[in-house]
């Protein structure tokens, strides 16, 4: 393996992806290849020469991994095309590059979206919010990218391009690796294209809040819900200036959505709670856990474990946003120690949740990921599998894979 | 060679080997009789066959690991064996290789109802588990036709469907996590209780893989609350066309059935003949099962029944009673066993293609039967593009059981060719291991391949399936043959 300088390295991404999307800044580089092929040029090169790799789109969650070298930057932004989409078949084919917000508004134009609402989709790219693994409250009712992403292009490191799925939801040939895929963080390849399966948008709506001093009675509730059987579209349990509120979104036939409501709203008074019409701002509110100077992170937890961990959070002085499915955004104020939240990490971890750190404003050694699993000489024998010089964002994964 | 109906006697395991497994798994659970391990010679695809050197029956996860670690240090393949229901030959051994049946691990391990999530061993069968939970309101919802016998284990494997996957999604939407074992003989957790443990997602792709990247041993699942109301509507049309259309309207108006089905006149005649469930005698019978709050299910129904009129449905028929439905259902899974009252032999595909290629796809399967002069009948997951076309022939003509298989494979062909894939449900296995050439690249194989490794060093689980390899001479995809299970009643295919 061969070591080349930063300017030999911008030199051959001037004469792959062209001078005006090659740059050299900092002794790193950055290349914007326009297509799939470019892309596999870019990292064959880096392959070849043991450049540490970091695949971008917008950057807005680059902070979500360990720091680490970065001797090319791969951006995505050209690669930003609509391919397909086959409204009749309900599916669409996207380029990585493509923002989340530009792919939901060409989808809108026939009533159809990809049923994921990830954070800050007026920035975030595809492929981002794919290695990323992100979503947000649509998940409850539509599940998760693993769910709903059926097929793939990938460059591998060694600059194979690789197709895999495929173009229908129905498909069991061969292994499953966009869901190998989805949350890989740029580790294992980059992906240029995503084919997801699409759903209607749900034509009509209803959102009720409820609020209360303490998480506990919110939990209660919010379990109830779960075991009912209306048709609730997302809920989630939120620290607010009343403590707690508990907000639940139904989704129904016109005719029928009334009744819906009146169904929610009974089963809260039945048990000493108001339900009121939400005031409009409560879906975005995980975006507002991202506050530039708090201190951010991801828990994941049974739906039983919900009310306590938020009351914990709040506790500490800090705010969350938790999802019906257990997926829990929450901060802590950037000054204080985030060394306080590792007995809701371990109290996580006893019943199979996790605690991972998203966003810390200044170096702290409270560890990222927490405890490692047991299956990580697994996912690092893949890691060496399709990366097997690490060089796609070495170094930056749980593990240090 | 192992193509013939009558496979080659099995070949020995020194006698060291055998005192190993035996340690393994104690006397009882190891089989060596020779008449004894013909029971595991094939699954549903009964044309290929292999007897195994020795079959296990281990009762807990140490002895599955005690079992495969005597392969890993002998080099033995092994395969996981569940009901053996399976119709790609997922299930069927290796030459040489042994059967770890898990027939003796069939306990529900822990059922969690505020979180919605049971904890399995991979020989329950998937009927117990909603039986388990019903009584509280939930079911577990992949339900492929054979649900009453094949396993839990199996359908991570195959990851099967079923036709209510349309609205719930298949076995690898309500697998949260497994307990593993490595082909090295490792024990694992992969996955976890909640959602979106860190790292990478290798329940997701051991989901499908058809046994070829390990054992599980442990299954933690999704269970989804039973809905308020269920209805299902029998429409007949007069073309295809006709139902196809009303399935696509269906879709664009936002409504979500839990199941839609298409029948053509052959398989509606052969299913009527077989468990008499009233069809109205059609060229496409339509079934659609809506499921939800039940105001809102009378409403979306009124709608749909306009779509099918507007389609030209001249009968549209509303299952009223659970018995009823029952009935319509139990039509509808019987079709493929039916198809033997047609024809001495068939062969069945699973192709999947986008939905509205539908009546596309048909013409040219019609057209394709009528060049070889052979009948092909059709019985599809018409929600997501999932055909099951059944070639009948008759065997006992010379040649024509070559024309019946070039049919079929030409008919993935097709499939591919608009976009689809060569299966929707039924696995790649031994069956279509060639035809994986029509869908991807080398370079898209050779990835897979690098999973196989992380996973399967050595290439002992389940080896030779899946992925094309060399066709040795004289080999062929054969016809469809009845499972024992099958002829004496007790299960269905898809």
């Amino acid at each position: 393996m061969t070591i080349t300088s930063p300017t030999a390295t911008h030199e051959f991404a001037a004469s792959i992806v062209g001078a005006e999307h090659a740059k050299i800044l900092d002794e790193c580089c950055s290349a914007a290849p326009a297509d799939a092929q470019q892309a596999s040029e870019m990292l064959r090169f880096a392959n070849e020469n043991g450049l540490a790799v970091n695949v971008e789109g917008s950057g807005s969650k680059l902070g979500w991994i360990n720091e680490g070298r970065t001797d090319l930057r791969v951006l995505t932004h050209r690669m930003s095309t609509m391919r397909e989409h086959t409204w009749q078949d309900m599916t669409c084919t996207v380029e990585a590059g493509c923002t989340w917000l530009a792919m939901q508004t060409a989808l809108a134009e026939h009533g159809q979206h990809v049923a994921l609402d990830p954070l800050w989709p007026e920035r975030a790219t595809v492929g981002g919010v794919v290695a990323a693994n992100d979503s947000g409250a649509l998940r409850l009712r539509y599940g998760g990218l693993r769910d709903l992403v059926i097929g793939m292009t990938l460059v591998l490191a060694d600059g194979t391009i690789a197709r895999s799925g495929g173009k229908v939801v129905k498909n069991v040939a061969g292994y499953d690796l966009p869901k190998l895929l989805c949350g890989s963080f740029g580790t294992l390849a980059l992906i240029t294209e995503v084919t997801f399966r699409l759903h209607s948008i749900a034509r009509q709506t209803a959102s009720l809040t409820v609020t209360a001093a303490t998480a506990d009675p919110l939990g209660k509730l919010l379990l109830v819900l779960l075991d009912s059987q209306l048709n609730i579209q997302s809920m989630q349990l939120r620290t607010d200036v009343a403590g707690f509120a508990l907000d639940v979104r139904v989704a129904a036939h016109p005719a029928v959505l009334s009744s819906q409501q009146d169904g929610l709203a009974g089963v809260a008074e039945s048990m000493g709670l108001r339900a009121e019409a939400s005031a409009g701002q409560e879906w975005a509110a995980r975006e507002q856990i991202f506050a530039p100077s708090a201190f951010v992170f991801k828990a994941t937890m049974l739906p039983t474990e919900i009310a306590a961990a938020a009351q914990a959070i709040l506790d500490l002085g800090g705010s969350t946003v938790v999802q019906a499915t257990g997926i829990l955004m929450g901060n802590l104020p950037g000054f204080s120690s985030p060394h306080r939240l590792a007995s809701l990490r371990a109290r996580l971890e006893a019943v199979g949740g996790s605690l991972t750190v998203l966003q810390a404003p200044s170096k702290t050694d409270f560890d990222r990921w927490g405890t490692l699993p047991g299956s990580l000489p697994l996912m690092r024998a893949v890691k060496q599998q399709f990366d097997p010089h690490g060089i796609l964002n070495p170094g930056r994964f749980l593990g240090e894979i | 060679m192992e193509n013939s109906m009558h496979a080659p006697e099995p070949v020995m395991l020194p006698a060291t080997v055998l005192a190993e497994l035996e340690s393994a798994v104690g006397r009882d659970g190891l089989i060596v009789e020779p008449s004894q391990l013909q029971t595991y010679e094939c699954d549903g695809l009964t044309a290929i066959r292999t007897v195994p050197s020795a079959v296990v029956l281990p009762l807990s996860t140490e002895q599955v690991q005690a079992v495969v670690r005597v392969c890993a240090t002998h080099a033995i393949p092994f395969v996981a064996r569940g009901a053996g229901t399976g119709l790609s030959g997922g299930a069927m051994p290796a030459r040489g290789g042994i059967v770890i049946s898990f027939a003796r691990m069939t306990q529900i391990l822990n059922v969690d109802l505020p979180n919605q999530r049971m904890t399995v061993q991979p020989g329950v069968i998937n009927n117990h588990l909603t039986a388990r939970v019903a009584p509280f309101g939930y079911f577990y919802a992949p339900d492929p036709s054979s649900q009453s016998v094949c396993t839990i284990g199996g359908n991570v494997a195959e990851n099967a469907g079923g036709a209510h996957c349309l609205k719930y999604g298949f076995t690898t939407t309500h697998v949260l996590g497994l307990e593993i074992v490595l082909p090295t003989g490792e024990l694992m957790r992969i996955g976890a209780p909640s959602c979106d443990a860190p790292g990478y997602d290798l329940t997701g792709v051991f989901v499908g893989s058809e046994g070829t990247l390990g054992v599980a041993t442990e299954v933690t699942l999704r269970i989804v609350k039973k809905p308020e109301a269920i209805q299902v509507l029998l429409a007949a049309f007069d073309s295809i066309t006709g139902a196809a259309q009303t399935v696509s309207d269906i879709i664009a108006n936002a409504i979500l059935p839990a199941a839609m089905e298409i029948m053509d006149r052959l398989s509606i005649q052969s299913a009527e003949a077989a468990v008499h469930p009233n069809y109205p005698v059609c060229d496409a019978l339509l079934l659609i099962e809506l499921d939800g709050r039940s105001a809102e299910v009378d409403l979306q129904m009124e709608q749909v029944r306009q779509m099918c009129r507007n389609n030209g449905a001249w009968e549209d028929r509303l299952a009223q009673t659970e018995r009823e439905r029952m009935l319509v259902w139990k039509g509808r899974k019987a079709a493929f066993a039916a198809a033997g009252r047609l024809a001495p032999n068939y062969i069945v595909q699973d192709g999947v293609i986008p939905r509205t290629k539908l009546p596309d796809v048909l013409k040219r399967i019609g057209e394709m039967s009528e060049a070889v002069g052979l009948r092909v009948t059709n019985v599809f997951h018409a929600g997501d593009g999932n055909l099951h076309p059944i070639v009948l022939y008759d065997a006992s003509i010379a040649g024509q059981e070559a024309i019946a298989v070039d049919l079929s494979l030409r008919i993935l062909r097709v499939c591919v060719d608009l976009g689809g894939s060569i299966t929707g449900e039924h696995g790649v296995g031994r069956e279509k291991q060639e035809s994986m050439g029509y869908m991807y690249a080398e370079p898209d194989l050779e990835t897979m391949q690098r999973v196989r490794h992380a996973f399967d060093p050595h290439n002992l689980s389940n080896p030779d399936k899946l992925f094309p390899r060399p066709r040795l001479c004289g080999e062929k995809t054969g016809p469809y043959t009845p499972h024992p299970l099958e002829t004496a009643g007790v299960a269905e295919y898809f």
